[in-house]
């Protein structure tokens, strides 16, 4: 992964692990983004928070499921392209 | 409930377990009914405190925050905040914690202690917590929350009273409308980082076998394999098992309607006892078995935690007429009866999303369109090889309208979603909960809940239908006898109607039956067998069909196909989308469209059928 290229979690293989860096807006939720982000926060997508890929949906790899902590989540493509994380694994 | 009552309500996240505790407390004393004015589902029940004193308590809907992202969550927020309508503030909250979801479940505990109101946190899964390793000190919590904590497990017998007997004394609280306070996020985070430090002894280590499970589950062969299969045993088993209970209350109601005519003296009584009372309601009475087994299949699927991974699977498929992942099972369901596929949508959280998968359930085929199906394509196709062996005429027919409803789901969802149930581009974030077993407690209680909704709600409406048809086709009386069904109201009617549907090629004995079966769709069958004057009229009847023939051009006989194949001939289904949609529009709306749709459908068809024959 060359430098300072933005990497989101739907990029993410099945199985790697990495840190949300940040949040990032999302143009395909219009007025609402701010309130996406908030969700994202509410569930624990912070900074420094550790985020595993655990499957894709049948086509597409959409939605993406994702363990976050001692919780698992699904998120369509659109909330999972404003999460960034670090580009190198642990 | 008078004022005196002590009104509680259960908050917390979806799936933590809030609604296994509510089940405990109250048994089977719960009410469900909606929040005035939305279809929000309003769980409520009533049960003795240690002082013995009446509760109330409320189930308030699953949320994360009480920044609302749903109607569910703003139900919820409302209800605390003291603003819902037609409801009292609670006097104590109980807010209950996954003891194994610690993080997500204490930053919505933060935001209900910022609000000053008497609360009390339930700790619960605590067994899950220990298992994984987990050790949470409940008085360090108890001590940094300020408020008394209880640890439970949710699904045990003895919790009910340990959860009673830990509740302290409180009184009716003050009302008072309170608004959000505007703590950030992150400095939420930091709270229960700072409280997790001192309170979580030990993290413990999340289960490997729930993290293998999910690699089959989600895998993207075998996890379609997986859904594949579960789809089809669920399909099988309200076929196929339900058949013999179906049978059997076939039976007993059959039985009790002729004892009924062995004890009484032929009249007018007897009639509508037997041929109003019994036929009517025993037509809805037999979809009990397959609605049982069909909400038997869901309640596992929902409390093993598959069904929140089968949707996700379906996700995309479904997105693709504009619906989405959890619209996939209700859809399915359908094919056996939309009735319980209608209630089956409430796992949608999403309004638009659920109205649209309400307004398609019944284009999908279901199984009192079979018998209907049979009888027609029986009398007018002929039954040769289509495919070989492997497909004749009159199988690939049945097919092809099984089919044709499919097409029409697909396009009208795709017409709602991209029109009047637009939805707002809201963020899809579906929590997979953690695998559990599946109580028989919570499976019971679901069946029991699932039975008397349908039981009162589509019975009454078929009730009031089938006593007004029967009396329909017993007035004007002939010389004080019941007149020949031509002369009575209902033949009347027919005759009315006909003007209207001699352009699909039908004449007023099937417009007699259309109406009649505007109760159920199988109707038809026994109502054109009694026009028909023929005894023990079934779809098997070689008489039934040769009279069919006589009276219904092969164009007529496309259009009837086509026109149950699309038109709401069903007031179970009317009932049910009124009581699921809180009111008479949506009804209205469904029941015009799919009424409008069938007619020029089944009006092309006679007309391409006639001309090709021609």
């Amino acid at each position: 992964m060359p430098a300072g290229e933005l990497h989101t979690i739907d990029q993410m293989p099945r199985g790697q692990r990495r840190r949300v860096l940040d949040l990032l807006g999302n143009a395909e939720f219009g007025p609402m983004d701010a309130l996406v982000t908030r969700r994202l926060k509410e569930l624990g997508f912070l900074p420094g928070a550790w985020v595993e890929v655990i499957g894709h949906g049948f086509f597409g790899r959409d939605p993406v499921s994702i363990r976050l902590g001692g919780s698992k989540f699904a998120l369509r493509r659109a909330e999972a392209r404003k999460v960034r994380v670090e580009t190198a694994g642990p | 409930m008078s004022s005196s009552t002590l009104r509680l309500a259960l908050v917390g996240n979806p799936n933590c377990g809030k609604t296994a505790l509510f089940n405990l407390l109250t048994g089977a004393r719960q009410k469900v009914a909606n929040y005035a004015g939305v279809t929000v589902e309003r769980r409520s029940g009533v049960f003795v405190d240690g002082n013995g004193r009446l509760c109330e308590i409320l189930d308030l809907p699953g949320s994360y925050s009480l920044h609302a992202n749903s109607e569910d969550e703003a139900i919820a927020r409302d209800a605390v905040l003291g603003g819902l309508r037609g409801e009292r503030q609670p006097d104590l909250m109980l807010a209950v914690l996954d003891a194994t979801h610690l993080h997500l479940g204490l930053r919505l505990v933060l935001e209900l202690k910022a609000l000053g109101r008497p609360m009390v946190v339930i700790l619960n899964c605590i067994d899950a917590a220990r298992a994984r390793g987990m050790v949470i000190d409940a008085e360090a919590l108890s001590r940094e929350l300020d408020c008394p904590v209880v640890s439970t497990v949710a699904i045990t017998r003895g919790g009910a009273e340990q959860l009673l007997a830990a509740l302290p004394a409180f009184a009716p609280a003050a009302q008072s409308l309170l608004k959000l306070t505007g703590q950030s996020v992150e400095s939420l985070y930091q709270e229960v980082d700072r409280i997790l430090a001192r309170v979580l002894t030990d993290p413990g280590r999340y289960p490997v076998w729930q993290d293998r499970l999910d690699r089959v589950v989600m895998h993207p062969i075998l996890g379609v394999a997986l859904l594949a299969t579960v789809m089809l045993l669920m399909f099988q088993a309200v076929f196929a098992w339900a058949a013999p209970l179906m049978e059997g209350l076939t039976f007993a109601v059959d039985w009790l309607a002729a004892t009924t005519t062995g004890m009484m003296a032929a009249g007018p009584l007897r009639s509508l006892l037997v041929d109003g009372l019994f036929a009517g309601v025993g037509s809805v009475l037999v979809f009990l078995p397959q609605i049982l087994i069909l909400f038997l299949f869901i309640g596992i699927l929902e409390d093993s935690g598959y069904l929140a991974r089968a949707a996700l699977i379906a996700d995309r498929t479904m997105a693709k007429v504009g619906l989405q992942g959890k619209s996939f099972i209700p859809l399915l369901s359908a094919y056996a009866c939309a009735v319980p596929a209608i209630m089956a949508t409430r796992t949608i959280e999403n309004k638009r999303d659920r109205i649209a998968t309400i307004l398609i359930a019944p284009f999908m085929t279901c199984s009192a369109r079979l018998p209907v199906y049979i009888l027609i394509i029986a009398a007018f196709i002929p039954d040769r090889p289509l495919v070989g062996r492997l497909l004749s005429t009159q199988a690939g027919a049945l097919f092809g309208l099984y089919i044709l409803g499919f097409l029409a789901a697909a396009f009208t969802a795709r017409a709602l979603k991209s029109s009047i149930l637009k939805s707002d581009r809201t963020p899809f974030v579906m929590e997979l909960p953690p695998y559990r077993r599946p109580t028989l407690r919570s499976l019971g209680l679901r069946l029991l809940d699932r039975a008397k909704v349908f039981l009162r709600r589509a019975g009454t409406v078929i009730l009031v239908v089938a006593i007004g048809l029967w009396i329909l086709a017993h007035v004007p009386l002939d010389h004080g006898k019941a007149p020949q069904i031509r002369d009575s109201l209902a033949g009347t009617v027919g005759r009315v109607v006909e003007p209207v549907i001699r352009p699909l090629g039908f004449n007023w004995k099937i417009g007699i039956g259309l109406i009649t079966s505007l109760a159920a769709r199988e109707v038809i069958v026994g109502t054109l067998g009694t026009i028909y004057g023929i005894e023990n009229a079934d779809e098997e009847s070689m008489g039934l069909r040769e009279a069919l023939r006589r009276d219904l051009a092969p164009g007529g006989a496309a259009a009837l196909l086509i026109f149950f194949a699309f038109a709401m001939q069903c007031m179970s289904t009317v009932a049910v989308v009124k009581r699921e949609t809180g009111g008479w529009k949506w009804p209205a709306v469904q029941f015009g469209y799919m009424t409008g749709l069938a007619y020029v459908c089944a009006w092309a068809a006679n007309v391409a059928v006639t001309r090709w024959l021609a």
